[in-house]
């Protein structure tokens, strides 16, 4: 059944929070760059075409982008823990024991020393290793960045030996979430041989059947096990995406569900 | 018989004597007395006079002079012919004797000019005195006559004066002679034989030779008669008498009238020294011995320049032979100049009035010959503006605008005493550029600060590689702040300070800090500048500019103590600040640990992850293809 393979992943909302998180992080790694690197030929590409006010431009838009990343982070924050779904995902993104023995098997795995692929749930290791590494990212470059921003009140306090080391950790930390989302995130939504070109998730929010069973297969069984109220509901969610993709709130009541 | 015999003998004797003394006596008693006593017995009335063509005419005689002339032997009527005492006038015609009836011997007399004069007319009529006294009066006895106002100025003469007479030149007695205009160099060369000498190596002389009529000789420009000394009779007057003749000197060339008309306009003319010139003709040409310049002898041939202007520009000659423009032209380089190349020659002007010295205007001057390339350079490689840089400098740009306190060449090179920079006594050698630009009017507040900075340290050890002005802004073509464009003008100077400390030789030569360009590279601020933001602050914005100093001074504007007000002039919460770290932090493990620490770990994390991922995916990415090939198959 075609109803049947649209399994959801990210709800509209969860969505929302993506875009604007991709969204200014892509902002926040252009403009970031750019002022560590202003001969490089991207940097003067985007100079030709903006003029001579290219670097104050630049400063500001990166501000801009980063109050967008730290008002989505602190909406997550709260979503995580004031909402029926973002209670689930916290609970889901929290790394136990199983991550370890998924990961010592996977790595058997992936060498060659083991036959048999481990089964992952909601999140598997590789997940939970890119959102923590997000969580961890942003609250450095948070941290680091208003310090930078505000150097004339924060100048006092860290002194310019601070200065000088919240400058050294936002450079390092904007390479290092950089180089991991283009190499870990990147990697498992594009270049993924069983996603290739690309996972539709985080636009569509839906994973199908196959895909469920490629990545997520004990989740698949959990949800099976499941009454089919929430396969429809499920369903229904996506349904309603199609329409309105705002208000989760709606949904989740929408009179549809009952008919289906 | 013999008594009669011896009688007749005695009467004879007795008789002859008697005839003897009786003839004696008649000839110098009798008859005397009988002459000229009688002529005297009227004439020596004071008051006898007669009246001859109407005008009264006095016929006394002074028995005493007559008696005491040289003719106090002769009888008037050996002069006086053909008179009769009994009529009066005792001659209807006045005949008198010839001198030369006595005087027959008068030699070259009809040669003489005065051949036709009366021989009493010097001599006198009837006290008639010997040579030797016409001689000691001849002038006086020359001037009874000569009453001509030239002539007669010989009374106020030099010549008078030195007991010169007229009988000097004119030869005297029976020869006096009028002199020829050939002659004139010989007669006055008879005494003044230096100048004659020295009047035949001149021009003048070899056109005399040469036949030209209008060439001068002695009594052209010293006058002949009136004749004073030189210092006060040769004015330029004299030259100017025959050179302003455009007759004479046509053309507008040198040595024209024209050419020649330029000196009543210069300085040299206008001034007055005394009675004369500041500067005469003779003054720069010589005198007796005057030559046109291209006579390697004259005077004002460039080789003889110098000592020629030198007779009164003493010190300024002597600044120009240590110069470079004179230590070339003492080597007789052909492109060195020489006082007139500047000056000029005849229309020489002051320096201080005229226009042709005005500020502007000596940068043209200057500029004929040190446009670019014309003369060898050190510095010149070719395409640049060197030294014509100058009329694109704000020193010219004000100069233009009206202000006259802006330096033109002089005012940096200095005006005779111009050397190269390479010369310690140079205006513009390394050491002494800060008191050039720093003169008074001038750039007082810069110098004042600069000699009080660690650039200004350096040049007076003699440290070769210390900057000084020109060193930052620049020689000719001289740049101030007042650029526009102030991004550009904040990456010149970043590139300007790193010229010097960004040079590995340098720094290591002369122990400075390390790295300091990199550092601000790659400092926020570098990174703005580079970014192409101009509010930013650059090397001058912290270290300050002509009064740089070390950190270790605590004057200086990096000192700790001073930074937090340094910082303070961007970053208001700088004021209350502790600086813990160094700024230009070179070496990260030394200068500030934690960044270094936390550098290091990051490094660690990016290389330890994202190696780990790249594996990984790598293994994920092909175990995938693997599965799904068997699948397929």
């Amino acid at each position: 059944m075609k109803t049947e393979d649209k399994y959801l992943r990210m709800s509209a909302n969860e969505r929302v929070q993506h875009f604007l998180l991709l969204s200014s992080f892509i902002v926040l790694v252009i403009t970031g760059f750019a002022l560590k690197f202003p001969e490089s030929f991207w940097v003067k590409g985007i100079a030709a075409v903006i003029g001579q006010n290219t670097f104050e431009a630049r400063g500001i838009v990166h501000r801009i982008a980063s109050v967008v990343l730290v008002m989505v982070s602190l909406y997550h924050v709260y979503y995580l823990f004031f909402t029926v779904r973002g209670k689930q995902l916290f609970k889901d993104f929290l790394p136990n024991r199983q991550d370890v023995t998924d990961f010592m098997n996977s790595m058997k795995y992936l060498i060659g020393k083991s036959d048999t692929k481990p089964l992952f749930g909601r999140f598997s290791y590789i997940e939970k290793m890119e959102y923590w590494a997000v969580v961890w990212g942003t609250f450095i470059m948070g941290i680091t960045g208003v310090i930078l921003w505000f150097e004339n009140f924060f100048l006092k306090y860290v002194t310019n030996t601070g200065m000088d080391i919240s400058s050294a950790i936002h450079y390092y930390e904007a390479i290092l979430a950089s180089l991991a989302i283009v190499v870990w995130h990147f990697y498992f939504i594009f270049l993924n041989p069983d996603v290739y070109p690309m996972n539709k998730a985080w636009l569509k929010g839906y994973l199908t059947r196959e895909q469920m069973e490629h990545e997520h297969p004990l989740e698949l069984e959990t949800s099976e096990k499941q009454n089919t109220d929430n396969i429809k509901e499920n369903l229904s969610e996506k349904a309603k995406d199609e329409t309105e993709t705002k208000n989760i709130a709606v949904s989740e009541t929408d009179p549809d569900i009952n008919k289906q | 018989m013999i008594p009669l015999r011896r009688n007749i003998v005695v009467i004879f004797a007795i008789s002859f004597l008697i005839s003897l003394i009786l003839i004696i006596a008649d000839r110098n008693i009798l008859s005397s007395s009988k002459d000229t006593e009688t002529c005297l017995s009227c004439h020596e009335d004071k008051d006898l006079t007669m009246e001859k063509n109407g005008k009264k005419i006095s016929l006394f005689v002074s028995p005493e002079h007559y008696k005491s002339s040289v003719h106090a032997g002769a009888e008037c009527v050996d002069c006086h012919l053909n008179y009769n005492p009994d009529e009066i006038p005792h001659s209807k015609k006045n005949e008198l004797a010839g001198c030369n009836s006595c005087h027959d011997n008068l030699k070259g007399i009809e040669k003489s000019v005065h051949n036709k004069v009366n021989c009493y007319e010097c001599h006198s009529k009837h006290d008639v005195k010997p040579v030797r006294l016409i001689r000691e009066n001849q002038t006086q006895s020359c001037l009874n006559c000569h009453k001509n106002k030239n002539i007669r100025k010989f009374s106020t003469s030099i010549h008078a004066k030195k007991n010169v007479g007229c009988d000097d030149c004119h030869k005297g007695g029976h020869q006096t002679a009028k002199i020829s205009k050939n002659e004139v160099n010989e007669v006055c060369g008879k005494c003044h034989n230096k100048n004659k000498m020295a009047f035949k190596n001149s021009i003048h002389h070899t056109v005399m030779q040469g036949g030209n009529k209008n060439a001068p000789v002695c009594t052209d420009c010293h006058g002949s008669h009136d004749i004073l000394t030189s210092k006060v009779s040769i004015e330029s007057e004299g030259c100017l008498n025959c050179h302003l003749n455009e007759k004479l000197f046509p053309g507008e060339e040198k040595g024209s009238a024209k050419f020649v008309a330029q000196y009543k306009t210069s300085i040299h003319g206008l001034l007055r020294k005394g009675d004369s010139e500041a500067a005469g003709c003779v003054d720069c040409h010589g005198d007796h011995m005057v030559q046109t310049p291209d006579n390697p002898a004259s005077a004002t041939a460039k080789a003889r320049l110098l000592e020629t202007c030198g007779k009164c520009h003493k010190e300024t000659v002597e600044k120009f032979k240590k110069s470079k423009h004179g230590t070339e032209y003492l080597k007789n380089s052909d492109k060195a100049p020489s006082c007139v190349t500047c000056h000029g020659e005849h229309d020489i002007k002051s320096t201080l009035l005229s226009d042709e010295f005005s500020k502007v205007n000596i940068v043209e001057k200057c500029l004929k010959c040190h446009e670019d390339g014309k003369i060898p350079h050190k510095n010149y490689q070719g395409e640049e503006e060197l030294i014509s840089g100058y009329r694109n400098s704000v020193h010219y740009e004000a100069l233009k605008k009206g202000n006259l306190d802006a330096p033109t060449c002089s005012e940096c090179h200095g005006a005779h005493e111009m050397e190269n920079a390479d010369n310690p006594e140079s205006k513009i050698s390394k050491k002494n550029v800060a008191q050039t630009c720093g003169q008074s009017n001038c750039h007082q507040d810069q110098k004042r600060d600069y000699l009080e900075s660690v650039h200004q340290k350096g040049i007076s050890e003699d440290n070769k590689d210390a900057p000084t002005c020109n060193s930052c802004h620049g020689n000719h073509s001289i740049v101030t702040k007042k650029s526009d464009d102030k991004l550009a003008k904040s990456k010149n100077l970043i590139k300007l300070c790193s010229n010097c400390h960004s040079s590995v030789e340098l720094v290591e030569r002369n122990d400075l800090p390390t790295k300091v360009s990199e550092t601000y590279n790659e400092s926020f601020h570098g990174l703005a500048t580079r970014g192409g933001y101009a509010e930013v602050a650059n090397c001058e914005s912290c270290h300050g500019n002509h009064s740089i100093k070390p950190s270790s001074d605590t004057s200086s504007t990096i000192n700790k103590k001073n930074l937090p007000k340094t910082c303070g002039k961007c970053h208001e919460g700088a004021a209350e600040v502790l600086f813990t770290s160094k700024i230009h932090v070179s070496d990260t493990q030394k200068d500030s640990p934690w960044v270094f620490v936390v550098t290091r770990l990051y490094m660690i994390l990016i290389f330890g992850i994202i190696g780990f991922m790249v594996l990984h995916n790598v293994l994920d990415w092909k175990k995938k293809k693997k599965i799904k090939k068997v699948n397929e198959d």
